[in-house]
């Protein structure tokens, strides 16, 4: 316990010390800053570029434009921005070798895995929480009158949808030596979740659909109810991929 | 018994065979050379101790508990410094040994106490900038601070001086012996000079097995050819002295170069008498006269061809 927490220390402080803390932090303000302020001037932007001879309707632009560029960016982008930072997470101390020093200290390699990913969901959570709470802010402000359901949900569905992809991108990171494989097997997961998702049977059991649901679940087109089963199923996915990881970097050569 | 002791180690990487049935025993408080030609498996030999590779046979024990794989609870008795050793350059000296002490399980006191007590002891004392400004004698001073700060009973250092000018590696050098009293030191390396000057043990690996061991003194001794080293004034005494008829026998093997004249001879003692007995009959009064001694250059030549 003591080990873990001052190898938490230790990552936290690289994450401020390296900036990456600051980028996650920064990319994320932005998108909670733009997403309702895009909502609300794009029909304006639309409307200046209006010609003689053609006609263009545009609808009012509501709460639930704000919060579709919110799950927009956030599934996207900001999940993406994440994975990139993220990767380098065990093979920029292999190749370099500054865990040797650690290992041979008696640092157990349970708690390395289990420090990093501790560290990575800290910082996945604040980012999230940030890009929220901007989010909530302006949009109350913008457009005072809109009303969304499930809002807090549909988030935290996408904050567990986070969890899974880190608990992936670690499985990924002890399985590779490089901070590339790290990247293109998390990258080919995602892309087996989607392909999975074509199947409509498939879609309750998916992990991605937490993070392709969110929409429907704040216009209250989706059932919250019908989102238990793949909450469970990616709770047990990440517990699963982060056990794995533990057993396979205690036998890696490093 | 010893504080380290190997026992039938095979490693192979493919198809190299690095390291073929090692027995090595290391016993404490010695300062234990570790000598090996490039890729001779020093390395390899080092990281299986830690834990940090798997040997494809054979065991290792560590203050006679048994090295396991992976995690190992041995390595709490031991201190690395690794040949290049990498620190999180963001931190300073004093930070990183903090984490390390941290990670260790020393009181926040001890780490202090300990952390100023090294740093000064490798001349890091004042040094308040980031290990990445460091140059690389400032990373390997560092790198035995960190490898001392739990008071390891085991010091196992990989090439600590390889890198170094000679000044940054009289340094190295010095904290070893310094270190000598209170801990087992063991440190590979190929500067034979670095062995002669620190150790009092040394093996030599070769094709996977030790090629020789033993302390420094038993290894000359036993290596030790008869003959001896005469220095002349001058060209004309060598050539006299060497062409000499009684010297002209079969037990006795004279070279020449310059002014020296080595003779080897099958019996010490006789032959030593024999060749003074020359000199002062031909009333040749040599600069120096001296026995054979093996050098560790020679001796590590002998037995790596």
């Amino acid at each position: 316990m003591r080990n873990y927490l001052a190898f938490l220390k230790k990552e936290i402080y690289e994450y401020t010390k390296t900036y990456k803390l600051l980028i996650m932090l920064m990319v994320f303000a932005v998108f909670g800053i733009t997403n309702p302020l895009v909502a609300k001037l794009l029909p304006e932007i639309l409307g200046s570029l209006k010609t003689e001879g053609i006609i263009m309707t545009l609808p009012e632009a509501t709460a639930y434009d704000a919060w579709t560029q919110f799950f927009k960016n956030a599934t996207q982008m900001g999940l993406i921005v994440m994975v990139i930072l993220f990767s380098p997470v065990l093979s920029s101390e292999l190749s370099r070798g500054t865990l040797i020093n650690m290992l041979t200290k008696g640092l157990s390699r349970t708690v390395v895995i289990l420090s990093k990913y501790t560290c990575m969901v800290v910082v996945w959570t604040i980012s999230i929480a940030l890009c929220f709470g901007l989010t909530y802010g302006y949009t109350v402000y913008l457009f005072p009158a809109g009303e969304t359901a499930n809002l807090l949900f549909s988030t935290f569905c996408l904050w567990m949808f986070g969890l899974f992809l880190l608990a992936t991108l670690l499985l990924a990171a002890t399985l590779t030596k490089s901070n590339y494989g790290c990247l293109l097997i998390t990258g080919a997961v995602v892309v087996a979740c989607m392909l999975v998702n074509i199947i409509p049977a498939a879609h309750r059991y998916n992990p991605i659909s937490l993070a392709t649901d969110n929409m429907g679940l704040i216009t209250d087109d989706i059932e919250v109810s019908s989102l238990y089963c793949t909450i469970l199923i990616s709770c047990l996915l990440s517990f699963l991929f982060l056990t794995i990881s533990v057993l396979i970097f205690r036998k890696k050569q490093v | 018994m010893g504080i380290l002791e190997i026992h039938q180690l095979s490693k192979r990487f493919g198809r190299h065979e690095v390291l073929n049935g090692l027995d090595m025993d290391v016993p404490e408080h010695s300062v234990f050379g570790f000598v090996g030609q490039n890729g001779a498996g020093k390395t390899t030999t080092m990281k299986i101790v830690l834990g940090l590779l798997k040997p494809d046979s054979g065991s290792v024990t560590v203050c006679g508990e048994k090295v396991a794989y992976g995690e190992t609870k041995t390595n709490r008795n031991i201190g690395f410094l690794p040949d290049v050793p990498e620190f999180y350059g963001y931190m300073n000296p004093m930070e990183y040994l903090k984490l390390c002490g941290e990670i260790t399980g020393l009181t926040k006191v001890k780490i202090k106490l300990r952390s100023e007590e090294l740093l000064s002891l490798v001349g890091l004392k004042d040094q308040k900038k980031k290990i990445s400004g460091f140059s690389r004698g400032m990373k390997q001073r560092l790198g035995i601070a960190q490898a001392l700060l739990n008071e390891p009973k085991l010091l196992i250092c990989d090439e600590p001086t390889s890198a170094l000018d000679p000044i940054g590696r009289k340094e190295i050098l010095d904290i070893l012996l310094a270190v000598k009293g209170k801990t087992t030191v063991v440190f590979s390396t190929h500067i034979l000079s670095d062995v002669e000057r620190v150790c009092d043990r040394i093996a030599v690996l070769h094709s996977g097995k030790l090629a020789l061991h033993g302390t420094l003194s038993e290894i000359k001794e036993s290596h030790r050819h008869n003959g001896f080293v005469l220095e002349f004034s001058s060209d004309m005494e060598a050539s006299l002295f060497e062409n000499t008829e009684e010297l002209k026998q079969p037990s006795i093997s004279m070279s020449r170069n310059g002014n020296t004249v080595t003779a080897l001879v099958t019996d010490h003692d006789m032959g030593g008498h024999l060749l003074l007995g020359v000199l002062s009959q031909k009333r040749i009064v040599p600069l120096k006269f001296a026995v054979m001694e093996p050098t560790l250059e020679s001796l590590f030549m002998e037995v790596v061809q």
